[in-house]
């Protein structure tokens, strides 16, 4: 028997570690490809002060790096520990990308990480541009593989189910790195942690503005964080319709849930929820206020395709229900008999065999085979209701990040506007309001995650695998204890990041490097232009 | 010579980024956005730290930003 207890306790602390990890990741993206933006600037003009841009916000790039990879490990980990069902079934498949990433994060990453730090006076100017460039791919690319691996769990192509092995097994490779689902992911968080990592460096330069301290470094990082948050935050909210669209065509119920779609809509008068109380006992809202005539062109990208409401969907699982209880039985007759007869029944209906998993968590003694013909329909309707996600959850973590999306299109094109005119210190509540926006952008990445992972449910592989089917069967005492030694030990590295953060933002940029005298060497400008016009 | 191999190392690297459009733009086109969308920012952002070189002058501590 399945303690639904140890599942729930193993999801717990699963989205603990999860969004405890993605809190640096998001940073780490962005910084990584800022860092190569401003060794840019300073390879091309040789101004020292882009060199001290780099060095400065590229320490703390370092220590979010740091505590961000230590945070990683125990997740890679954790996948085999309290996971260990859904890692015997998608083991051959999902272990590859993330063995890739393995190798991409220690070797390829950390390995420039190192050199970008470390090399300033032992590589020329053009070879540490070259190795700046690639901690950002590397980190990017590090990102690519977790982003393939998750787009399988939501959108599970290129591999098969094997009756002899009881598990999935690659089919394509190509499949699984170009799966649509990977791609738009891949784009959409990655960029993301663009606009996080902008809003963090116009934040602290904001600080500094305001303070008159640092003030050329600040306005001139200020200027690249502005530009490079108004491209992002573009970027994220089409990236964000791309992925949405995709949800639209792959998992039905995650967009439902998400736009809050009870009854299939009728298209174009649908109106888009703006905000709606969201009652998942009762299957209706409590409240709702829309815009009419939006729901349809935003989702369906059409003016008169219908989005199929919870409710149908609810009545279009149970056939599949049915037949995946069928599939399961093949399943298992298969296993203990190797009959070809059990085989053919199981391959007839072998595409709704996650659907029969599903329904076990209901059946008497969870085995399927004991459920009677009175049973069954109850079976059913609590079976049907399970395939939809947490409607309330979905619906507002949704639009907490959309909403934010919007919000930092504002304050970047802003604060992009005043800084290209050179007026940024006449508008201290601008700059207060960036200030206090560094955390946000990071809070809506954990929206959208939640956003992306509560819809997937209930499956750890979408159509395939239930959650309930996929934790390990751990001690209840083991999985509290490990969940609350999680807890305290990621605070403390929250602790270590804000205090180092904290620290190292508040001293400021007062290194060596801005008192050093401009380094010769090969700029595109011509060599040794910079020197003509040092920067002060 | 030294100017030959640089040659044929940009050739190189031109090529490799050509194959890799042409690949990333057939079967994953979002990878392909993403991989001329964040050289695109990356330019538009140094491009922005230079025009302020050209705004303001150097030395000059009163400058307003
Ligand atoms: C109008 C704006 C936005 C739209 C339409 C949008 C859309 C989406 C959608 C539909 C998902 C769910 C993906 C899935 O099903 O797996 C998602 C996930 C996510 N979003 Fe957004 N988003 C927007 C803004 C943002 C912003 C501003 C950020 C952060 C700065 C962000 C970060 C994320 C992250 C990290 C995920 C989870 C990873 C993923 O599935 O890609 N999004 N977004």
């Amino acid at each position: 028997m399945i303690d639904a207890t140890v599942v729930e306790l193993s999801r717990m602390q699963f989205a603990l570690t999860a969004l405890y990890h993605f809190l640096f990741v998001p940073l780490t993206l962005g910084m990584t490809v800022m860092l190569a933006a401003m060794e840019t600037v300073y390879f091309i003009t040789g101004k020292p002060i882009y060199k001290e841009m780099t060095q400065f916000w590229g320490k703390l790039f370092g220590i979010n790096f740091a505590i961000g990879v230590a945070t990683g490990l125990t997740m890679e980990f954790e996948f085999g520990t309290n996971w260990s069902m859904y890692s015997h079934f998608v083991g051959d498949v999902f272990g590859t990308p993330l063995a890739i990433e393995g190798l991409m994060a220690f070797f390829l990453e950390s390995t420039f990480v190192g050199l970008m730090f470390f090399g300033w006076d032992r590589l020329s100017r053009p070879a540490h541009l070259a190795v700046t460039y690639l901690v950002a791919l590397g980190s990017n690319l590090s990102a690519l593989w977790i982003l393939i691996a998750n787009g399988f769990m939501q959108d599970p192509v290129g591999a098969l189910f094997d009756p002899d092995t009881m598990r999935m097994e690659f089919t394509s490779f190509s499949d699984l790195v170009f799966s649509e689902d990977a791609q738009a992911k891949f784009v959409h968080t990655s960029i993301a942690g663009f606009v996080c990592a902008a809003m963090f460096m116009m934040g602290i330069s904001a600080y500094y503005l305001l303070t008159r301290r640092h003030r050329e470094f600040a306005a001139r990082s200020f200027r690249m964080a502005a530009l490079v948050g108004v491209i992002a935050s573009l970027a994220v909210i089409t990236l964000g319709d791309a992925l949405g669209r995709a949800d639209y065509l792959l998992q039905a119920p995650k967009i439902a849930a998400m736009e809050g779609i009870w009854d299939t809509t009728k298209p174009p008068y649908e109106p888009w929820k703006l905000i709606a109380l969201p009652n998942d006992a009762a299957q209706r809202d409590l409240f709702s206020f829309g815009l009419p005539y939006v729901l349809t062109p935003l989702v369906t990208h059409t003016f008169d395709k219908p989005i199929p409401g919870i409710l149908e969907l609810e009545s279009d699982a149970k056939p599949r229900i049915v037949r995946g209880i069928q599939a399961v039985l093949a399943l298992h007759a298969y296993a203990t008999t190797r009959d070809p007869v059990a085989l053919a029944v199981f391959r007839q209906n072998e595409s709704d065999m996650g659907y029969g998993l599903l329904a076990q968590r209901f059946a008497p003694d969870q085995d399927l085979a004991k459920i009677t013909a009175a049973e069954l329909p109850t079976i059913l309707d609590l079976t049907a209701r399970e395939t939809i996600p947490n409607v309330f959850v979905e619906f507002w973590s949704f639009r907490i990040m959309v909403a934010l999306g919007f919000a930092f299109l504002a304050v970047f094109a802003f604060g992009a506007y005043y800084s290209l005119r050179n007026r940024l210190e006449r508008h201290p509540f601008l700059l207060k309001l960036t200030m206090w926006s560094i955390p946000l952008p990071i809070l809506a990445t954990e929206f959208g995650w939640i956003t992306a992972e509560n819809g997937r449910q209930p499956w750890t592989v979408f159509g395939w695998l239930p959650t309930f089917q996929s934790a390990s069967s751990h001690a209840l005492g083991y999985m509290l204890f490990s969940l609350i030694g999680f807890a305290l030990l990621y605070s403390s590295f929250i602790a270590a990041e804000l205090y180092l953060m904290f620290k190292f933002a508040r001293l400021g940029p007062e290194g060596r490097a801005a008192h050093a005298p401009p380094q010769p060497g090969p700029t595109l400008a011509g060599a040794p232009g910079y020197a003509d016009k040092p920067w002060q | 010579m030294k100017t030959l191999i640089k040659f044929l190392g940009l050739a190189g690297v031109l090529f490799l980024a050509l194959l890799l459009a042409v690949v990333a733009g057939d079967y994953g086109p979002w990878y392909f956005a993403w991989l001329v969308g964040t050289t695109m920012i990356i330019l538009i952002a140094a491009a922005g730290a230079v025009l302020m070189e050209t705004q303001t002058s150097s030395g000059r501590r009163d400058e307003e930003f």
